[in-house]
């Protein structure tokens, strides 16, 4: 007769260091000073958030562009009960944004209140973190340009 | 050996050091893919395939890397793919890369290999603990120097072999710009004091932890027509076994020695030790210098630690091995392998600067990962076969 078949949890932890290169390096700077950056891709457009190579033409991208702090929602998906871990504690919009200036659109948290305020092409704004630290959590969420 | 004539026309390397804070990991590729592609005269529309290969995932906790890096090596459109075999990665990602080409699929190859160890610790992202039976080693060093006691028992070598391949080792890096340690004060006394980490390892008898890329062109035969000096790849060849099994000689692994053998056939090689010039060979622990000359069939069983006594293996030697430094001067993981394969091109293209061997026209490239499981191998030459 087989012995019990035993099952044991096997609790993997590590600390790694990230390194982010100039790029990344200037957009992460950027945002700690209440600015953000993209970069200038090879046919001209820019990319925010920005990347060390072209997506296109592999070529290595090195000219950071301001951008503005508002922009467009270019699409949304409305979260109804957010979960501990999600940047509100009150139902928001996950979006995507194209900041002025900006060819490309960044994945960000909307802070709309209902979803009936909703709809792609909406104007909205960065709404920064106190105390920035050089992460994308400094942009604490966008909020709509116009008031309710 | 079988299939069309492949080449090596560009060779690209990063200087080895312990943190590349100013790069991130697509960077550090970047940089050694980039000075491969100028070596060879080309730009990256050139390519038609890229090969990558690193070690554990685990060492830097970025899983699948080749997804993030395919913008950074050119591979936007163009097939890539990612090897894995533990340390010997970056020699079977070569010998990927070179499949390709000498399989008539491509005609230009780029191949990269990396490791950024400052982003992780690779010593203990290798002694994971398990389940149900305690840790009873504690990173590469643990588990080999029993190996290593074992093969001094075994042959009879004296104390000081061991000291003397870290010296000579690290004598030759100081000819290498790229080398990780450059220790100008090396001697046997230096190494022969170095802490005993894992007996019979001493400090100075163990490589470093390095971050570096090595990068590779590899083409097909009119391709390399146009390059002024490429390395004809004349024979590769790869060998896995278990990392456990009864009877299993982990001293002097089968694997490696099968390995060796169908490597030296397809180069009509008969007389390893007459017929290659220069060796490249993968020495993480000084020990490894003899054990592997007896592995590689350049040495009778035993007698491997003779050749590093009488000088044999030295820069001046008749059979110069790791000219470079080897992996006791540079340890980028993944990447060390590569590095062998690709110095080894070097020498017979005659481009090794001041740890040039005279004459190279024949030279090994060898890496070994696992538990000494995993062998890859290649043997390049100046002359077209």
């Amino acid at each position: 007769m087989a012995g019990e078949i035993l099952v044991a949890t096997n609790v993997l932890e590590y600390p790694y260091t990230r390194t982010v290169g100039p790029v990344l390096g200037a957009f992460f700077t950027g945002l700690r000073e209440g600015r953000i950056q993209g970069v200038r891709a090879a046919d001209g457009r820019v990319l925010v958030p920005p990347t060390e190579y072209d997506p296109l033409t592999s070529e290595e991208l090195t000219e950071m562009v301001d951008v503005g702090q508002a922009g467009v929602v270019t699409t949304w998906a409305w979260v109804y009960a957010p979960r501990p871990l999600h940047p509100l504690d009150r139902p928001f919009a996950w979006v995507l944004v194209r900041l002025d200036g900006a060819d490309t659109s960044m994945l960000h948290a909307l802070d709309a209140g209902e979803p009936e305020r909703m709809s792609t092409g909406m104007r909205v704004r960065v709404r920064w973190r106190e105390g920035r630290v050089g992460e994308i959590q400094d942009i604490a969420c966008f909020e709509p340009e116009t008031p309710s | 050996m079988s299939g069309q004539l492949c080449a090596v026309v560009g060779v690209g390397q990063t200087k080895y050091s312990s943190t590349r804070g100013d790069v991130s990991i697509a960077g550090l590729c970047r940089e050694a893919a980039g000075r491969a592609l100028e070596d060879a005269g080309m730009t990256w529309r050139d390519i038609d395939a890229v090969v990558i290969g690193k070690a554990p995932d685990m060492f830097e906790g970025v899983m699948m890397p080749e997804l993030y890096l395919a913008d950074a090596l050119g591979a936007a459109g163009k097939p890539m793919l990612r090897v894995h075999t533990a340390g010997s990665v970056g020699g079977s990602t070569a010998l990927v890369a070179a499949s390709l080409v000498q399989g008539g699929i491509h005609q230009r190859v780029l191949t990269v290999a990396f490791e950024k160890q400052s982003e992780s610790d690779a010593m203990w992202a290798l002694s994971r603990p398990m389940p149900f039976a305690p840790p009873t080693l504690a990173g590469a060093g643990g588990y080999f120097a029993p190996l290593i006691r074992s093969y001094i028992r075994r042959s009879g070598a004296p104390d000081h072999i061991g000291i003397m391949v870290g010296v000579k080792d690290r004598q030759n890096a100081l000819r290498n710009p790229y080398a990780h340690l450059q220790i100008e004060d090396i001697s046997f006394e230096k190494v022969a004091e170095s802490p005993m980490l894992w007996d019979p390892i001493r400090y100075l008898e163990t490589c470093p932890s390095s971050d570096g890329a090595c990068a590779m062109v590899l083409v097909d035969e009119p391709t390399a027509g146009r390059s002024p000096d490429p390395a004809w790849i004349v024979g590769t060849a790869m060998r896995s076994e278990p990392t456990m099994f009864a009877g299993r000689d982990a001293v002097n692994p089968r694997a490696g020695r099968d390995c060796a053998a169908d490597l030296y056939a397809q180069a009509g090689i008969t007389d390893p030790r007459g017929q290659i010039d220069c060796a490249e060979i993968y020495v993480p622990f000084s020990w490894y210098e003899p054990m592997w000359m007896e592995n590689l069939g350049f040495a009778a069983e035993g007698e491997g630690w003779k050749m590093t006594d009488s000088g044999a293996t030295a820069f001046d030697g008749d059979l110069p091995v790791n000219p470079s430094g080897g992996v006791l001067s540079s340890n980028p993981i993944g990447a060390s392998g590569m590095i062998r394969f690709a110095e080894a091109a070097l020498q017979v293209r005659g481009k090794a600067g001041e740890h040039q061997v005279a004459g190279a026209g024949q030279a090994l490239g060898h890496a070994y990962g696992g538990g000494s499981q995993f062998f890859a191998m290649w043997i390049v030459r100046a002359q077209k076969p």
